[in-house]
């Protein structure tokens, strides 16, 4: 019982503590806190007594003020006039009222700057600023640097390259006084009054310094060099309630001059907010000058563009990396591709390289079998005279007898060896299905680099044709005929290849036409001997071997002479008997050669 | 009587084997190709040939083969340097006495040539005896071939008499006509006759 009542108790307690937050008043100010408090506690305790709120002062410098106001953590502003035109500008701060200081009648002519030198320096106008060092106490006040910045921009002057030079010397502003009288530095540029109030409390004394380009205003109590601007201006925030500005500006407008409120806070009166326009002129001349950039909001003016600048070099950036990207899987692409190609030149070299085995095996074999036969004939002729002398020999020569047996024995001796050289060439040929289309186009690819070199885009009429054969034999085959075209029409002018499959009567033809230099009739009747060659390095295996291969496919192997007068060539066509029963191995060519 | 006929495209093979023959007491005719052979000799005669396979234009199986088409009584013994069994069977089947081996021994072939003439003798007889039957059949009037017809199925003079509504004293003299000129002794021989032809 006793918890719940304290917890009532803390409830009701905490809830119009909350209702009172503080109000914030920043206000700008090149002073100490103590200064500012001293100066402005009385004014907003009366306020706050008033409509039974309480304040929290804030002394801030230009560039906290701007912090404070851009993270919503003010509600009233007191600032200078540029300050105050500067925020309704960037962040719609609405100017509630104005400061009439002391020494003024006029609040939108309250402040001016005066531009103090030694009396024996002669400075007659503005161009003359530019021979001389200047101090001044800080850039961002307005009374003072800024006011006269803004005359020498519109003289075309640059306060920070055209002077001979410029110092800022801070605080209090008396300091400025004494530099000039000691001549450490030349010119002054303070706010007006800060000269009238030294010369009145003795600090300074009459005739040392005097005040140059003076300017006569009406209504103002001291000397000036020049315009004159409003003074401090109240400012509400835009999220600051209005109910409460209106309590507060009703509070503030009942001080008056008299008023103790008044006195220490240095002022007559708020009044009603000015014509601010020509404060917006010199913010502009400002603006315009980049001496006086204000940098931070430039920074924020500028973070879009920095963002923009951003993506762009991320985009950038990005693309660079998809190129990159890209880039590498082409390399990718193309290594694969290179590989790719690589296996397939390999896999060509690897055929050639069987090809060339078994031409080699076949033209052993057949080179074996043409060597034998050429000395078989022989041979035979000896062993028939031989036996021929025998039958012719009387009892009595009984010698020569023994010698002709032994001749023949010889001979027989010989004829063996020839035969068992010869089996031992001979290779056994593989049967299996095959597609001849297939076997015509891999034959052709096998002799691509010898067609590119000669320019020769072969003929082909092939219908679908398959059998069963040995690949590599009829390979050979046809290897052996399209050379022979192609060596006979090295010098032909228009070179023309053809090659038909068709199938006729269970039988597979394939034909090979050139228009080359053709054959004679006689070479023709001989074409499939051995050892007759019409090339300088042939052998003259080369069509005996088709025939043989041809013969053991049991097929036919037909040359014909196209050599007329209209035109001159070869054709040369084979038949294969087409089988369609599945692969066997025939192991009986070697023996099959009695 | 029985021409020996060689066949070869090489002069000196040619030379050497009809040497070696005419030790053994043979002549033979030498030929260096097909053509030569065709021109040359008489197909319808006996003979024996030996040829060689491989030649120019027509070989030795081509030549063999165009025997046998001709239907000509020659015997034949093929004589190869390097010949394959496919070769060989279709020099069999296509009617050749043998099929061998250059050099073939002197004996041997000695052998072969002694069948090879019995052979063709035959053959060529088998040839002129059927001739001869032919032109004796053709001899025949229509009705002596109508009568040796029935006498070859066997049937009595009376029975054939009656089938042709003849007399049977008729049908004997067409009987004893037709053995006459078919020049046998009786119905048997008759028989023998005609087995062959028929």
């Amino acid at each position: 019982m006793n918890r719940l009542l304290l917890a009532l108790i803390l409830l009701l307690t905490a809830l119009p503590s909350h209702a009172k937050d503080p109000i914030r008043v920043g206000i700008l100010s090149f002073a100490t806190p103590e200064a500012v408090s001293q100066r402005w506690k009385p004014t907003f305790d009366r306020v706050g007594s008033e409509i039974d709120q309480r304040f929290t002062l804030l002394a801030l410098t230009p560039v906290e003020l701007q912090e404070h106001v851009a993270e919503q953590k003010l509600d009233f502003i007191i600032s200078n006039a540029l300050t105050s035109v500067t925020l309704k500008k960037d962040y719609g701060a609405s100017s509630l009222l104005t400061l009439l200081p002391l020494h003024s009648s006029e609040p939108d002519g309250a402040v001016g700057s005066a531009i103090i030198t030694r009396a024996e320096t002669e400075i007659n106008e503005l161009d003359d600023l530019t021979k001389y060092t200047l101090v001044s106490s800080d850039r961002k006040a307005f009374g003072g640097f800024q006011i006269i910045a803004g005359e020498l921009a519109l003289a075309g002057i640059n306060p920070f390259l055209d002077l001979k030079g410029i110092n800022f010397v801070g605080f209090p502003q008396n300091k400025l006084l004494d530099l000039v009288e000691s001549g450490k530095a030349d010119v002054a540029i303070l706010p007006g009054c800060v000269f009238e109030s030294a010369l009145k409390d003795g600090s300074l004394k009459e005739g040392v310094l005097k005040v140059v380009l003076q300017r006569t205003q009406k209504n103002y109590n001291c000397l000036v060099s020049s315009e004159l601007y409003p003074s401090y201006t109240f400012s509400k925030l835009g999220l600051t309630d209005h109910k409460l500005a209106t309590q507060v500006v009703r509070s503030l407008l009942s001080i008056e001059s008299n008023d103790k409120e008044a006195q220490l806070g240095r002022y007559q009166y708020w009044s009603a907010p000015v014509n601010d326009s020509h404060v917006f002129r010199l913010l502009k001349t400002l603006n315009e000058w980049p001496f006086v950039t204000n940098w931070a909001l430039l920074l924020k003016g500028s973070i879009p563009w920095v963002i923009g600048c951003f993506i762009l070099l991320l985009l950038g950036y990005l693309h660079h990396l998809r190129v990159k990207r890209l880039v590498v899987l082409r390399t990718l692409a193309l290594s694969a591709e290179i590989e790719l190609h690589q296996l397939t030149q390999k896999s060509l070299y690897e055929q050639q390289k069987q090809f060339y085995k078994a031409q080699r095996i076949l033209l052993t074999g057949e080179m074996a079998s043409g060597i034998a036969h050429e000395l078989n004939q022989p041979l035979a002729g000896i062993r028939y005279l031989a036996q021929g002398c025998l039958y012719r020999l009387t009892p009595e020569q009984e010698e020569l007898n023994t010698a002709l047996n032994k001749a023949i024995k010889q001979v027989d001796r010989a004829q063996s060896t020839i035969k068992r050289f010869r089996q031992f060439c001979q290779q056994p040929s593989v049967y299996e299905s095959c597609d001849l289309v297939m076997l015509i186009d891999e034959t052709l690819n096998l002799m691509s680099p010898e067609l590119k070199r000669m320019q020769i885009v072969p003929e082909l009429t092939l219908a679908n044709v398959s059998t069963v054969a040995d690949i590599s034999l009829l390979q050979q085959v046809l290897v052996n005929l399209i050379r022979n075209s192609l060596d006979a029409m090295e010098d032909t002018p228009n070179p023309a290849l053809a090659i038909t499959l068709c199938e006729q009567n269970q039988q597979a033809i394939i034909s090979v036409q050139d228009n080359g230099i053709g054959l004679s009739d006689l070479a023709l009747s001989r074409l499939f001997f051995p050892f007759e060659t019409s090339k300088q390095n042939g052998l003259g295996l080369g069509m005996v071997i088709c025939k043989r291969i041809i013969e053991e496919h049991r097929g036919n192997i037909v040359a014909t002479s196209l050599n007329n007068e209209h035109a001159q060539g070869l054709n040369i066509t084979l038949s294969l008997p087409i089988k369609t029963h599945g692969p066997t191995i025939d192991r009986n060519r070697k023996a099959a050669h009695v | 009587m029985c021409n020996i006929y060689l066949v070869d495209d090489d002069q000196d093979v040619l030379d050497s084997l009809s040497w070696m023959l005419g030790g053994l007491g043979l002549s033979t005719l030498s030929y260096l190709d097909a053509e030569q052979f065709l021109t040359a000799v008489d197909l319808n005669k006996p003979g024996v040939a030996i040829l060689d396979i491989q030649m120019p234009n027509m070989d030795g199986l081509a030549l063999l083969n165009h025997l046998k088409q001709c239907n000509s009584p020659l015997s034949v013994i093929m004589l190869t340097g390097h010949g394959t069994i496919s070769m060989a069977v279709q020099a069999i089947q296509n009617g050749a006495l043998d099929f061998i081996e250059k050099p073939v021994d002197g004996d041997k072939l000695s052998q072969l040539l002694q069948v090879a003439k019995l052979q063709t003798l035959e053959s060529f007889n088998r040839q002129d005896h059927a001739k001869e039957v032919k032109q004796r059949v053709a001899s025949l009037t229509p009705r002596e071939h109508e009568v040796m017809l029935h006498v070859l199925e066997g049937k009595l003079n009376k029975v054939i008499a009656a089938e042709l509504k003849i007399a049977q004293r008729t049908i004997e003299l067409h009987r004893q006509k037709v053995l006459l000129k078919m020049q046998v002794g009786n119905a048997t021989e008759l028989a023998n006759l005609m087995s062959n032809f028929l």
